[in-house]
C-alpha cells in the first residue's frame, strides 16, 4: 500500500472509531466487556467499568476518559481551564465541574462519608441541548465539530445553562457571557493523577482493531 | 477595586453591632497578604494587652495575591489573632489548607476582619458581595463534620465551609477550626471564635483572581511541575528506586513514598497502583506522596481509598482511609489527615497497642480514631504537646498527684490496657468539654497547665522524649537543632507558637545524598551553612544568613499564600539541573500574577517587614502583659535539655544533636545582627523599623521604654 493510501485508510479507521464512540459517548461503559488492550489504554480495570466509574467522551483529538476513583479533588483542572481560556482563575466558571462534587453529590461526596468526587465534563452532545436552547444562535459548531460560544452574539441569558441536563455551561458573572467546553484539553494536560485523560484516536483505533 | 493578584477589598464585620463594612486593601499590599495583612491590621486596631477572648480582640482571616491564582500549592489561608495559650498572649496564626482560602478571593476579599461578640451563636455567610451574619443555633454544639455538612446542605454545594467544634465553643485553648476534609488551623483559633459566638465561615465566590500575565503563569506552572517540584515536603528523590531516577532516598524512606507495587487497595473499582512518577510527567505527580506508607508502612494501603489535599496542589499529602475496624467500636471509619493528629495518637496508650486486622495495623487504626475525633471535636494538639503531656502524666505517675482519685478511677482504663480506640476518643472528649481536672488542665495548653499544676521550670528543662518544649512559652520545637543545628533552633525561637517552618527540614529530609544537598545549599548560601545531621559545626555567619532566609521566607509563604511544606523550590528532582531548585520562582510568580515587577530581593524585603512586625508586637505584648523588657532573655530563652541532654556526647561531636550554650549565644548575636535587632534585647532598632516603614512601631516601643538605644 502506498503511504498515501495508508494514510487515507488510517483516517477512515479513526473516523469509524470516533463515530462508534460517539454512539456511546457520555454513557458509562457498564455492561461492556472491554479488551485488555483498551483497558490498558484507559488506565482502568474491567471492575472499574462494571462499577460505572469510567465514562468516556468522544472529542476531536481523542477519547476523553474520566476515572473518578483517581480524582483527588485538587481543582487543577478547573484552575487550568480558566487560566487558559479566560486569562483569570476561577472554579465557578470552569468548563468542567469538580468543586461542586467535592462535598455532596447524590449520596456521595465528603459529607456522606465517601471519598468519591470527580470532574463532570461536557458531553459534547451530537444534538446539543445548549445550542438548541440558545435564543440568539450564539452556540455554533466549529470546524472540529465542537460547539463553541460566539461571545459577540451571546447575551448571557443563561438559557444554555438551564437547558443542559448537567448544567455544564456557566454564565460568567464578570463578563455576562456564557462559556462552555471547547475541548482544548487544558484540564487533561494539568491533571496530576490522570483522572482525566485523552487517548488519541490512533491509539483507540489500534486497540479497537485488536478486539476485531 | 480588584487588581491583579489581590482581590482589592477587606471586609470588616463587627459581631457586637452587626455592622459590615468594606475598604480597599491597597494600603496593606506592602504586607503582601495573609499573615502580613493580619498582623498589620491587629497592630493598628487592637491594644496588645487585650485579652484574646475580649470583644475588642480581632480575628483576621486573610489570603494573599497568589492564593487561588493556579500557582501550585497556593490553597492555604491564614488566621491571625492574639494567642490564648502561649506565654505573653501575643500575636499568632492558624494556618489552614483545603478549599476555603481561594473562595475568599473568588468572592472578592483579601481579608475578613472579625471583631466584637455576637449575642447568640452565629456564622458568617459570604456570597460574593452579599455578606450576612446568620443564626448558627442549630449547629452550635455539633462536631465540625456535621456542622460543615449541614451548612453545605442548607446553602448549596457551591459553598465552602469551616467550623469550630465543641472545644472552640467551650473556650478550650487547644482548639481548631476545621474544613470538611480534615484541614485545620490551630493555635487556639477555635476558642477565639467561640468567645465571639462565631461557629463558622461559609463562602461562595463566583468571581475570579485576575492574572496580569496568564501565559507566563501557565509557563511557570509547567516549569515548576516538570523541573522543580518533588514529593511531599518537596523531597526531591523517590523513596525507593524508580527506573528514571539516579537516586532514591538514603535509608529507603522519605515523603516521595509512592512507588510501583504500592496501590490504593480500597480504591473504588479495585486497587490503583502508584506506578513510577518521572519528574517530567505532570499527570503522575499525585501518586508521589503516599503519606500513609510514610507514616505506617505498606500495611496502611489496606485501608487507603485515595489521596487528597488542598486546592491547586498536585502533591496530595492527605491519605484518605476507610478504616473498617473502627466500625466495631461504633466509631466513624472515614479518616483524612496528614499531620500530627494521624501520627502520635498512640502516645495515649502507655501499655502499647494491638493489631486489628492486619499485622502492624494497630498504629493506623488508633491514629485514625485520634485524627477523626480531634477534627470532629475541634481539639488542637500543639504539635503533639497534648499527646506528650498526657503520656508523661500517666507514665510519671504525676496523674495521681494532680487529678483527684475519683476522677482517675472514672477513666475507662480497661480501654487503655486493651488498645481500644475509644480510649483516645474519651480523653479528647474530656478535653473538648473541659470535663474534670484532666480535661481542663490538658486543654489549657502546656504553659497554663504547668502553672496550674505547679510543675515548675524543670518541666521545660527535663530531658525526656515527652519534652520537646523549645522555649519556656508553651510550645514545642517544629524541626529545630536536631535537623540543622543552630539554624533550625534560631527560627524555632521566633514565634508565639511552634514555628511551622519547613524551609530546611524539606532539604535535610529530602532523601538526596548529603553531598548533593550540600552543594545546592552552599551554592545559594555560601560555605559552611549546611551541616550534616548529627555532625554539627560551630556557628558561622552563613548559618545566620540561612536562618534569616528561612525565617523571612516563612512569613512570605503565610502571606502570599503558599504552602510552606512545599515551598520554596530549593532542590529539584532533575539530574539535568544537578538537583538545584530555583529560589527566585517566588518572585517570578509574584511578577506574573500581580503585574508588579518583583525581584527576589523585593519579595524578601516585604517578608522581612512582617518579621519585624512580629518581633515588635511580641516585644509590646511581653512588656504590656508580663512587664518584661528583654526578649532575648525571656521569649527566646532556651530550656536546659537542649544543652545538657545527651550526657554521653559533647556538642558538635558526631552523633550529637545537643547545642552548646556559648555557641548558641553567638548564634543569637549573629542572627539579631543580620536582622538589625539589638543584640542585648533582641528587639528591632529604630533604624531597622524605619527602613521598613515601621516608624510607628518604633514610637510604640519607645513609649514603653523598650526601644533599644
Amino acid at each position: 500500500m502506498s503511504n498515501e493510501i495508508k494514510e487515507k485508510v488510517g483516517f477512515l479507521d479513526r473516523q469509524m472509531t470516533r463515530r462508534q464512540f460517539l454512539k456511546i459517548s457520555g454513557k458509562s461503559l457498564v455492561g461492556l466487556t472491554v479488551a485488555g488492550s483498551m483497558l490498558s489504554l484507559f488506565g482502568c480495570t474491567q471492575e472499574d467499568i462494571d462499577k460505572g466509574l469510567v465514562t468516556t467522551w468522544a472529542m476531536p483529538q481523542g477519547l476523553l476518559v474520566v476515572n473518578e476513583a483517581k480524582c483527588t479533588g485538587c481543582e487543577r483542572c478547573e484552575l487550568n481551564c480558566t487560566l487558559v481560556n479566560d486569562g483569570v482563575v476561577s472554579t465557578h466558571i470552569a468548563r468542567l465541574k469538580l468543586s461542586r462534587n467535592l462535598h455532596i453529590y447524590g449520596d456521595k461526596g465528603m459529607y456522606n462519608n465517601d471519598f468519591t468526587y470527580f470532574p463532570d465534563t461536557c458531553r459534547q452532545c451530537e444534538d446539543p441541548w445548549c445550542g438548541n436552547a440558545c435564543p440568539v444562535q450564539a452556540i455554533v459548531t466549529d470546524d472540529r465539530g465542537i460547539r463553541v460560544v460566539d461571545e459577540a452574539k451571546c447575551v448571557g441569558c443563561g438559557a444554555c445553562v438551564e437547558a443542559c441536563p448537567w448544567h455544564m455551561p456557566t454564565v460568567n458573572p464578570e463578563t455576562k457571557k456564557s462559556s462552555k467546553c471547547i475541548a482544548c484539553g487544558a484540564c487533561v494536560e494539568g491533571c496530576p493523577s490522570g483522572a482525566l485523560e485523552i487517548v488519541p484516536w490512533d491509539a483507540v483505533t489500534a486497540a479497537a482493531q485488536d478486539i476485531v | 477595586m480588584a487588581t491583579y493578584g489581590w482581590a482589592g477589598t477587606i471586609l470588616r464585620i463587627d459581631l457586637t453591632t452587626g455592622e459590615i463594612t468594606k475598604e480597599s486593601s491597597e494600603k496593606y499590599q506592602k504586607y503582601i497578604g495573609g499573615m502580613g495583612i493580619g498582623y498589620r491590621i491587629i497592630y493598628e486596631d487592637v491594644p496588645l494587652n487585650t485579652h484574646p477572648f475580649d470583644e475588642a480582640a480581632e480575628i483576621v482571616a486573610a489570603v494573599g495575591p497568589l492564593t487561588g491564582s493556579s500557582v501550585p500549592c497556593s490553597g492555604r489561608m491564614n488566621f491571625s489573632f492574639l494567642s490564648p495559650f502561649s506565654r505573653g498572649n501575643s500575636i499568632v496564626d492558624a494556618h489552614m489548607g483545603g478549599h476555603l482560602g481561594s473562595r475568599f478571593k473568588f468572592a472578592g476579599y483579601d481579608a475578613v476582619v472579625v471583631r466584637g461578640k455576637a449575642s447568640k451563636p452565629v456564622y458568617i455567610r459570604i456570597n460574593d458581595d452579599e455578606v450576612a451574619i446568620e443564626d448558627a443555633s442549630h449547629i452550635w454544639g455539633k462536631g465540625t463534620f456535621d456542622s460543615n455538612r449541614i451548612l453545605t446542605e442548607e446553602l448549596g454545594r457551591d459553598y465552602q465551609t469551616a467550623s469550630i467544634g465543641p472545644a472552640g465553643e467551650n473556650l478550650v485553648n487547644y482548639s481548631t477550626i476545621n474544613t470538611s476534609v480534615g484541614n485545620s488551623g490551630g493555635g487556639g483559633i477555635g476558642a477565639v471564635m467561640g468567645s465571639k459566638n462565631l461557629k463558622a465561615f461559609a463562602v461562595r465566590g463566583t468571581g475570579s483572581v485576575k492574572i496580569a500575565d496568564p501565559l507566563k503563569v501557565k509557563e511557570l506552572n509547567e516549569y515548576m511541575l516538570t523541573e522543580l517540584i518533588g514529593g511531599n515536603n518537596n523531597h526531591n528523590v523517590p523513596a525507593v528506586p524508580q527506573s528514571w531516577a539516579e537516586y532514591s532516598a538514603v535509608g529507603g524512606k522519605n515523603r516521595w513514598s509512592g512507588a510501583p507495587g504500592r496501590a490504593w487497595l480500597k480504591a473504588e473499582g479495585g486497587p490503583i497502583d502508584a506506578g513510577e512518577q518521572p519528574h517530567y510527567d505532570m499527570n503522575k505527580i499525585a501518586y508521589r506522596c503516599n503519606k500513609g506508607v510514610f507514616d505506617f508502612g505498606e500495611v496502611s494501603l489496606n485501608y487507603t481509598i485515595k489521596v487528597g489535599g488542598c486546592s491547586s496542589c498536585p502533591i496530595r499529602c492527605y491519605t484518605q482511609y476507610d478504616m473498617d475496624p473502627l466500625a466495631d467500636y461504633d466509631l466513624p471509619t472515614h479518616v483524612s489527615n496528614t499531620c500530627v493528629p494521624v501520627i502520635y495518637g498512640t502516645k495515649y496508650y502507655t501499655n502499647g497497642i494491638k493489631d486489628f486486622k492486619y499485622k502492624g495495623d494497630a498504629s493506623v487504626i488508633i491514629n485514625g480514631a485520634n485524627a477523626r475525633a480531634m477534627d470532629d471535636l475541634g481539639v488542637w494538639c500543639n504539635y503533639s504537646n497534648l499527646n506528650r503531656d498526657f503520656n508523661w502524666l500517666v507514665t510519671s505517675g504525676k496523674i495521681h498527684e494532680v487529678i483527684p482519685k475519683e476522677e482517675v478511677d472514672s477513666l475507662p482504663w480497661e480501654w487503655e490496657k486493651n488498645g481500644d480506640p475509644r480510649w483516645v476518643v474519651e480523653i479528647l472528649r474530656r478535653v473538648a468539654y473541659k470535663e474534670g481536672e484532666l480535661g481542663i488542665g490538658l486543654g489549657l495548653g502546656t504553659y497554663e497547665m504547668v502553672k496550674r499544676w505547679n510543675l515548675g521550670k524543670e518541666f521545660y528543662d527535663r530531658e525526656d522524649p515527652n519534652n520537646q518544649n523549645i522555649t519556656y512559652n508553651g510550645y514545642p520545637k517544629h524541626h529545630a537543632n536536631e535537623d540543622t543545628g543552630q539554624v533550625g533552633l534560631l527560627f524555632n525561637l521566633m514565634y508565639n507558637r511552634d514555628c511551622m517552618t519547613h524551609h530546611l527540614v524539606n532539604v535535610t529530609g529530602s532523601g538526596a545524598p548529603y553531598e548533593v544537598s550540600k552543594a545546592t545549599m552552599e551554592g545559594f548560601f555560601g560555605p559552611g551553612c549546611y551541616d550534616k545531621k548529627k555532625a554539627f559545626t560551630p556557628m558561622n555567619r552563613n548559618k545566620a544568613k540561612l536562618a534569616k532566609w528561612a525565617f523571612n521566607g516563612k512569613q512570605f509563604h503565610d502571606s502570599a499564600t503558599l504552602c510552606n511544606w512545599m515551598w520554596p523550590m530549593t532542590q529539584s528532582p532533575s539530574k539535568e539541573r544537578n538537583y538545584v531548585g530555583d529560589l527566585e520562582l517566588e518572585a517570578k510568580f509574584m511578577s506574573a500574577v500581580t503585574g508588579k515587577n518583583y525581584t527576589q530581593a523585593d519579595v524578601e524585603f516585604d517578608s522581612e517587614r512582617i518579621s519585624h512586625l512580629l518581633r515588635g508586637m511580641t516585644a509590646i505584648s511581653f512588656y504590656d502583659n508580663l512587664g518584661e523588657t528583654n526578649l532575648r532573655l525571656t521569649h527566646d530563652a532556651i530550656p536546659d535539655w537542649i544543652f545538657d541532654g545527651e550526657a554521653d556526647f559533647e556538642a558538635f561531636e558526631e552523633g550529637a544533636t545537643k547545642m552548646d550554650r556559648d555557641d548558641m549565644n553567638l548564634a543569637l548575636d549573629m542572627f539579631y545582627e543580620e536582622l538589625g535587632w539589638d543584640k542585648e534585647t533582641g528587639i528591632p532598632t529604630r533604624a531597622t523599623l524605619e527602613k521598613f516603614d515601621l516608624g510607628d512601631l518604633a514610637d510604640d516601643l519607645e513609649k514603653r521604654g523598650i526601644l533599644p538605644r
